[in-house]
Parts: C-alpha cells; sequence; structure tokens
C-alpha cells in the first residue's frame, strides 16, 4: 500500500491563487443536478458545482465508494464524486459510523472517533485512509 | 384538532393556518412530528418550498433522488412552521426565521426583534429516519432527540460495533443479551440515548465520543398510574455517566424513551431545570404531536401512537 500512496496526485495550493487558471483548472469535478418537481410546473433548479479537487488514490476512493454504495443501498444512478457529502445521500450519523466501521474493516486501520466524525465527504473518508495506511507502513506494521 | 386548509397557493398565508401552541413550561418537551408517507400533495410540498431560504431550497434540491429531497424539504419545513408556531404577538411567518450554526455546528435560531418577536428561551432539535422527521422544542433547557426505526438494519455485527463504539458497561449489557432481535432492539435502544445526549450537549461529537460515557438504565421497576389528569409512566430510570469523570453522575440530564406509531424509537434529552435539587426525580412532561403543517395537527400523547419505554415521563 505504500507504494499507490506516493503515486498520489496532489494539486499544489497555488491553483487558488489566480482566478483565471482557477476556472479552467476547476472543471475537473464538475456536478450537474438538474431537478424538477414533477407534475407541478415547480421550476427546476440546475446547480453547478466548480471544484478543485485533490486527488486521492483512486483505488481508494473506488473502495469507499463500494462501501459507501453498499451501506447506504444506493441505486446504481447515484453518482457519487469526492466532493459528494454523506448527509447529501441520506447518510444519518449511524450510516456515517457505519461506514467508518466498515472502513477499518477492508484496509485494516483505526479511525480515532474524534477523526471519524470529521468524515463528511468520500473524500474526507479516502484522504484519511491514505494517509493511516501510509503511516501503517512507515511503522512497519 | 383538525383543519383543512384551501390551497389557492397566491391567496394562502403561510403562517395563518399554523395553530398557535403555548411555549412548553419547565421540564416540559414539545414532541412534533411527521411522517413523510402521508405527504402526497405536490401543492403542500411546494407550499413548504416556499417557507426555505435560498440556502435551504439549494441543500433539498442537492439531495439525489424524490425520497430524499422530499425528507429534507420536510425537515426544513417542520422546523420552521413548528417554531413559528409558538408566537407570543400576532403571527410569525415560519419563512421569516432565520437560522445558525452554533460554535459547535449545532443549529440554532437567530432570533430578531423586527416584528417585536423574541423568544430567545426557546431551543429545539431535530431528528429523522426514513420514515419519519421529528423535532422536539422546549423552554430554557437545551435538548437533543433521536429517532430510529425499529427494524433498523446494522451492517455490522452488534457486538463488534459496541466494543468499537460504546463504553464497556454498554458493551457487557449487549452482551448479556442471548436472543438476538432483542439485543438488536436493545441496541437502537442505546444509540438514541446516547445520540439525544451528545446532540443535547450540543458541542459536537467529539465532545463526548461514544466511548467516553455510559448510559445506565434501571429496569428494577416499571408501572404506571393515573395522577389526576396526568399519566405517569415510571418505566426505568435512565442516567448518563461521563467516564472521563466517573465519580460525577452527570444528573443535570434526564432522558426519555419512547415507541412511536410502533414502528420507532425516540429518545428524548433535556437538560434538567436548574431549580431541581440534584437527586430529585421530576419527571418529564411530554406532550406529542404528529402533524402535517397547515394541513392538521394531532395530539397523540396518550395514545397507543407515543408509549413510554424508559425514564420517567408525565403525559
Amino acid at each position: 500500500m505504500a507504494s499507490v500512496s506516493t503515486s498520489c496526485l496532489r494539486f499544489q495550493p497555488l491553483l487558488w491563487q489566480s482566478n483565471n487558471t482557477c476556472q479552467a483548472a476547476q472543471r475537473t469535478s464538475l456536478k450537474l443536478v438538474s431537478v424538477s418537481w414533477a407534475k407541478s410546473g415547480f421550476p427546476s433548479l440546475r446547480a453547478t458545482r466548480f471544484r478543485v479537487s485533490c486527488a486521492a488514490n483512486p483505488l481508494t476512493m473506488q473502495k469507499v465508494c463500494d462501501i459507501v454504495r453498499k451501506q447506504l443501498v444506493l441505486s446504481p444512478e447515484t453518482q457519487l464524486t469526492p466532493e459528494t457529502k454523506f448527509s447529501e445521500l441520506g447518510a444519518d450519523s449511524l450510516d456515517t459510523v457505519e461506514i467508518v466501521m466498515g472502513l477499518e474493516e477492508e484496509f485494516d486501520i483505526n479511525v480515532e472517533e474524534e477523526s471519524s466524525q470529521n468524515i463528511t465527504t468520500v473524500k474526507d473518508a479516502a484522504d484519511l485512509i491514505d494517509k493511516l495506511v501510509q503511516k501503517k507502513a512507515e511503522a512497519g506494521a | 384538532m383538525k383543519m383543512r386548509c384551501c390551497f389557492q397557493r397566491s391567496f394562502c398565508s403561510a403562517s395563518s393556518s399554523l395553530v398557535p401552541v403555548q411555549l412548553p413550561s419547565p421540564m416540559e418537551t414539545h414532541f412534533w412530528y411527521v411522517l413523510p408517507d402521508q405527504v402526497k400533495s405536490v401543492s403542500l410540498l411546494n407550499q413548504y418550498m416556499g417557507l426555505l431560504s435560498p440556502i435551504e431550497k439549494e441543500n433539498v434540491l442537492s439531495m439525489p433522488g424524490h425520497q430524499l429531497q422530499k425528507r429534507a424539504l420536510l425537515a426544513r419545513a417542520l422546523v420552521r412552521t413548528t417554531i413559528a408556531r409558538y408566537q407570543i404577538n400576532g403571527h410569525v411567518d415560519p419563512r421569516s426565521l432565520k437560522f445558525k450554526k452554533n460554535i459547535h455546528g449545532k443549529p440554532e435560531v437567530v432570533w430578531q426583534s423586527e416584528d417585536g418577536w423574541c423568544q430567545p428561551h426557546l431551543h429545539f432539535n431535530i431528528s429523522h429516519s426514513s420514515s419519519m422527521i421529528a423535532c422536539g422544542v422546549t423552554s430554557n433547557s437545551r435538548i437533543g432527540i433521536d429517532v430510529e426505526e425499529k427494524q433498523r438494519k446494522i451492517k455490522n455485527n452488534i457486538l463488534a460495533f459496541a466494543r468499537r463504539y460504546f463504553s464497556l458497561h454498554e458493551i457487557e449489557y449487549l452482551s448479556s443479551i442471548s436472543d438476538s432481535e432483542v439485543q438488536h432492539q436493545e441496541f437502537i435502544k442505546l444509540w438514541t440515548l446516547k445520540e439525544a445526549y451528545v446532540k443535547a450537549l450540543g458541542k459536537g461529537f467529539s465532545a463526548a465520543p461514544f466511548k467516553t460515557f455510559t448510559i445506565h438504565v434501571k429496569t428494577d421497576y416499571k408501572r404506571s398510574f393515573v395522577l389526576a389528569e396526568d399519566l405517569l409512566f415510571e418505566a426505568s430510570e435512565i442516567m448518563v455517566e461521563s467516564l472521563n469523570d466517573p465519580k460525577s453522575l452527570t444528573s443535570s440530564w434526564q432522558f426519555a424513551l419512547l415507541e412511536l406509531v410502533g414502528s420507532h424509537y425516540a429518545a428524548i434529552c433535556m437538560e434538567k431545570d436548574k431549580s431541581i435539587k440534584v437527586g430529585m426525580k421530576v419527571p418529564v412532561r411530554l406532550t406529542a404531536w404528529k402533524t402535517i403543517p397547515f394541513v392538521e395537527d394531532e395530539c397523540v400523547s396518550g395514545t397507543d401512537a407515543v408509549i413510554p419505554i424508559g425514564g420517567l415521563i408525565k403525559l
């Protein structure tokens, strides 16, 4: 797992400094939501979000998504991005805790309770896992 | 208390069809819940949408899927309409309420005196499962509530989960239950009580990680009897003990555990009134309503819909 984490891509913070380059770079993660209340004539709203995505290990991300999908019983159409918040998927605190437990088992790590409650997005989970896995590898476990 | 409101959207004034309610008295909790499956009218849902702030609307619409959006919408509508009922002078438009989060992230009302309405002692807390959304209200007392479906599936092994997250005493308690269904039920009850406590504290989960406190349930006695017009339930004594300070039983918190509409457990944790001496046993007064805001409110405390199963509760 140590070699996996060193291949992790990291966007440099300087991308935030220039607005122009930000706009272009921010298209790495795009979320389009188009919704309308059927039969009601309620206006449809499109929420478009541009985010710079610090790309966590894609394999970690995939496993996190699988565990999240399983815990929350998501339909295959439900889109999961790194920025997706668990709460936005209908996860309550018990779901989040169960997800963390599932991740601990999958990656053989131990998440501090304080850290686990800071995990709000898929990316938070993946980042924390990568960090813990790397720490474990460095400790020679 | 049934009212039918005529839905001509352009003419219907939101606040005029909310039945006003007196503030809860000390040691009293008002518990309001809505069952999403009973809210089907699209025009009603649109009316609720009209109550929300722009950010709330965006949050609702960012949920994936109609069911989750409806749930998020009903949660915000329930909070706004519930708080708007506790008006002292004139009507309060649920739309006008502003919310903020305290420094730990607990939602609170921003009390503003533009229309002369100020009710800073009103506390609330909200919780939802997939089939119920609830809001608890108190005066002058911090409150936390949690509702869970009794049959909610736990993906992990219950004891493994408990060993990971619960305190030693609680693990021992759950381990001692041989019937897996009963164990599951007791697990859910414990979870709701612990959640309600942390939410009542309002300091965020890192202030009270689940392993650092124990919920004690003393079920030596279970009786109910009628005291004048009130129904008093003494199902059990529920107390919380902070493991960081084992000498003090954190006795400023009072708990109530309910079974709702046969399908849910609901835990309420509220701060004891300051006037109550340490060690005095004072029941939590509970009034519960099933509501479809603007459509109907049904007082259900004292019916089969609300069954006290833990704590000292007066209906």
